[in-house]
């Protein structure tokens, strides 16, 4: 099947969402609660587009919109701009002390006005720490209570027995607001601290116990396991040597 | 003719939630232990429970057939009485009967009153007669009739009788049922759901409440109807956590169904399975968007999803479902039972059938209305509703829940369908109608929707989260007396992003409060921004109240009310309010019978 996007002859297959297919074909379309790993959400609205469907024209969020027919869909409209720009308004608002909001709000030439803003606050709520953390396997973290109230936590704020400390949450957050420190050979994440684990070969820490103990009793043995991420590469680069 | 004084008395009692609160449970015991003690009582009279007549003003209600007596606001102490006079005596008791308000006659009967005279049930038709726990009681009504005739048809009759019949969603979408039936029909996966919804969360809404709880049966008929059509064998009955009674009827509706083969496995011996499971719903509002119910059900957070694919295509569990409205299910077994035709002539060009509506607010009848679509609301205010408490002048009156507008006097004459109201700005919703007199400030009006509806936005969204906020920030502002000039753009502009880029039907409608009290009553605005002023004498910050001395009569009627004893003056003497002890409470003007109380700018801001 061919779409039109921007007026450029896009081919898709049945089902695609219009973001996938944008991007396929290097058109830009801005997100922020969107990642490849995951499917679109639909919670940020900055991916929104204008849609012609059979001569009737709808706003569509692009990231989630199927593609089941012939359309022709514009990724910049004057109505869609004025529309982003109050939504990067919006997240600024929520989240003023990110560093890509920041620089978003500029970019968008936000004007400021009399609205509050959640001072210090970094989290936009796009929900992706949520959906990597399920993805491996833990669902330690998840999105708890509602409205202006919503926020991404452990169950009762406590340290989560669940939580592997792999940091895959703080490793995917576009806005750097989940915060994760280490020391003297622990990290501290979501309340709870783990011991962490160092490198058989490099010496260095790299991983935490329960991380390496999860992946251990997931799959069969792998004798990099037990080394930090850069000796893994120098291995595998000696290994590539030796074949070739 | 047969002679009524012979006949066996019936003795209905409703127990709906308003006449239980008011005590109908203990008045029903009364009349059953102390009827049980009359010798030969079983020739003599029987007592029955029934659902809410919706006339719950002036509950426990008492109906006695075949004489057709109603009995309002009935006590234990009054059943002897009644016993007595009515069922013994076959005469009345004259000062339980209601009392008309204008001609002070006294009513017989409810079905006399222009509140009920005027008003069409449908898919209220059981209510108040039945007892809802008896089964035999709803198909004496020719209950399960439609699904025995259902029987007889095809899958395609039944669905095309439903398109026929003009029948659009009661639950606020207004989409039309018929189409929704058949997209799922035509899905190739055979998997299929129904749903009734029944998580009613709008403030003041109780039809479907009165539906599931007054006549349980009619939704099982629809859904089991649709359930053979679409050849579905699981439905599930998702209702609001709080409503108690209506689970409690649903269950044993259930229950008497499924021994009466109407549920279950093998329906009257027949190829067809259908089960229905009752879901408490998750307390929120939001679990009312359909998307929202279906993750609820599922066992996820109340997150709506986008709706590009409809749920009769992918829905609960990624199968078609069909997800109707308790009242939507309410009408079902009345099209297919009568007649697609029939229903098609109620109503209007594109709206058919009737719609409940409930009535309350500052009018004088409060309760559920049953009217065609197509009745202006004069008639259902001031015709059903008997006009605005007091005396005083209509304002406004607030459709469709708190996402829906506020529709002000010049449109009273407004035909009541699903486009009209979408016309003027508001919508049909669940079909709350709440009146408001000159009392109301629209200004805060709208700020205590917003402030509702930023409570109940799941946050999921952007726009609906962070926008309904910014919303209500404003309005805050703009009440308290912060109000900035721009403000009202501003507004503006907010509101159309958050309607056109918010994912569910929350955030959609969520800026009709603010943009229909801007359309209608932007002076109102205006007079708080720029003057400072609140006409209403309602934002405190803004109300200065003192006493026109050329109207003041001296009846101290405004001190003795005064909870802040602020108000002096000698009998028969003009009174005056002492502005710095005045709380604003509004409670002198209300209780002024004079119009002496003014309503002036607050000096000093």
């Amino acid at each position: 099947m061919i779409i039109i996007i921007d007026n450029q002859e896009v081919q898709v297959s049945y089902g695609d969402t219009i973001l996938d297919a944008a991007q396929r074909a290097k058109i830009h379309i801005p997100t922020l609660c969107h990642h490849q790993a995951f499917a679109g959400q639909g919670r940020c609205r900055l991916c929104l587009v204008e849609v012609t469907e059979q001569g009737r024209k709808r706003i569509v969020a692009s990231c989630t919109y199927p593609i089941t027919r012939e359309i022709t869909v514009c990724t910049s409209t004057p109505r869609i701009e004025k529309m982003r720009k109050n939504l990067v308004m919006f997240l600024y608002k929520q989240a003023p002390a990110s560093k890509l909001l920041q620089s978003m709000y500029r970019d968008y030439e936000c004007q400021d006005n009399s609205l509050p803003e959640n001072a210090g606050e970094k989290c936009m709520l796009c929900n992706l720490c949520v959906l990597a953390c399920e993805e491996m396997g833990s669902s330690a973290i998840s999105l708890i209570m509602r409205g202006t109230e919503k926020k991404v936590a452990t169950p009762y704020n406590e340290a989560s027995l669940d939580c592997l400390g792999c940091g895959a949450c703080a490793a995917i957050c576009p806005t750097q607001a989940i915060e994760l420190t280490e020391r003297d050979g622990y990290r501290t994440i979501w309340n709870k601290e783990f011991k962490l684990v160092n490198c058989q070969n490099c010496g260095q820490p790299y991983a935490t116990q329960e991380q390496l103990a999860y992946i251990e009793s997931r799959g069969p043995d792998n004798e990099m396991l037990h080394c930090c991420l850069s000796c893994r590469q120098k291995m595998t680069a000696q290994k590539i040597k030796i074949f070739t | 003719m047969r002679n009524k004084q012979n006949e066996v008395r019936q003795v209905m009692v409703c127990c709906g939630t308003g006449c239980q609160a008011s005590g109908s449970k203990q008045v029903l015991e009364a009349f059953i232990t102390q009827l049980q003690s009359l010798e030969g009582v079983e020739a003599v009279a029987s007592t029955k429970a029934t659902g809410c007549n919706g006339w719950c003003e002036q509950g426990p209600l008492v109906k006695i057939l075949p004489d057709d007596i109603t009995y309002c606001l009935v006590k234990v102490k009054d059943v002897p009485v009644i016993i007595e006079k009515t069922i013994l005596g076959h005469g009345i008791v004259e000062r339980l009967l209601y009392r008309d308000p204008i001609s002070k006659n006294r009513v017989q009967s409810h079905h006399q009153l222009d509140f009920y005279r005027k008003q069409k049930k449908v898919a209220l038709r059981n209510i108040g007669e039945i007892d809802p726990a008896s089964i035999a009681d709803y198909m004496a009504r020719d209950g399960y009739q439609a699904f025995k005739k259902a029987i007889t048809m095809s899958a395609q009759e039944i669905v095309d009788e439903i398109i026929n019949s003009g029948l659009r969603g009661r639950g606020g979408g207004g989409y039309p049922t018929g189409l929704k039936w058949k997209s799922c029909l035509q899905q190739e996966e055979k998997q299929r759901y129904i749903i009734c919804n029944g998580d009613e969360g709008d403030p003041g809404a109780f039809m479907d409440r009165s539906i599931m709880e007054g006549d349980p049966h009619t939704v099982i008929e629809g859904m089991l109807i649709c359930a053979m059509a679409l050849g579905a064998s699981k439905g599930y009955i998702y209702v609001r956590d709080e409503y108690d009674l209506a689970v409690k009827n649903l269950t044993r509706a259930i229950q008497d169904a499924r021994e009466h083969s109407l549920l279950g496995d093998k329906i009257m011996g027949r190829e067809f399975s259908f089960h229905i499971e009752l879901v408490r719903g998750g307390g929120a509002f939001v679990c009312g968007e359909e998307t929202a119910l279906l993750a609820s059900i599922e066992g996820n957070v109340g997150e709506p999803w986008d709706k590009y694919y409809f749920p009769s295509e992918k829905g609960l569990w990624g199968y078609p479902t069909v997800i109707n409205n308790v009242e939507t299910w309410a009408n079902i077994p009345v099209i297919i039972g009568q007649g697609a035709q029939d229903f098609a002539q109620i109503g209007t060009e594109n709206s058919k059938g009737t719609k409940v509506f409930s009535l309350v607010g500052k009018v004088i009848n409060t309760g559920l209305v049953e009217v065609p679509m197509g009745t202006t609301l004069r008639e259902i205010i001031f015709e059903i509703g008997g006009g605005i408490i007091n005396g005083r002048k209509f304002k406004a009156v607030q459709t469709g829940g708190p996402s829906g507008g506020c529709i002000p006097a010049e449109l009273l004459d407004l035909k009541l369908d699903f486009d009209s109201l979408h016309e003027a700005g508001s919508m049909m919703g669940s079909g709350g109608l709440i009146v408001m007199d000159e009392r109301t400030c629209m200004v805060e009006v709208a700020r205590y929707y917003l402030n509702f509806l930023a409570g109940e936005s799941c946050g999921k969204c952007v726009p609906c989260r962070e926008g309904i906020r910014h919303m209500l920030e404003i309005l805050t502002r703009i009440c308290e007396g912060r109000g900035r000039t721009g403000d009202l753009e501003l507004l503006e502009e907010l509101a159309e992003t958050v309607q056109e880029a918010s994912l569910c039907g929350l955030g959609k409608t969520a800026p009709n409060p603010v943009l229909s009290t801007i359309r209608y009553f932007r002076a109102e605005y205006l007079d708080h921004i720029e003057n400072r002023f609140c006409p209403a004498g309602i934002c405190r910050n803004l109300t200065r109240f003192s006493i026109d001395p050329e109207k003041c009569t001296g009846c101290g009627l405004c001190k003795k009310n005064c909870p802040a004893n602020c108000i002096s003056g000698e009998r028969k003497e003009v009174h005056t309010i002492d502005p710095q002890g005045c709380i604003k409470c509004g409670s002198c003007i209300d209780t002024c019978k004079f119009n002496a109380v003014l309503v002036q700018q607050e000096v000093g801001l």
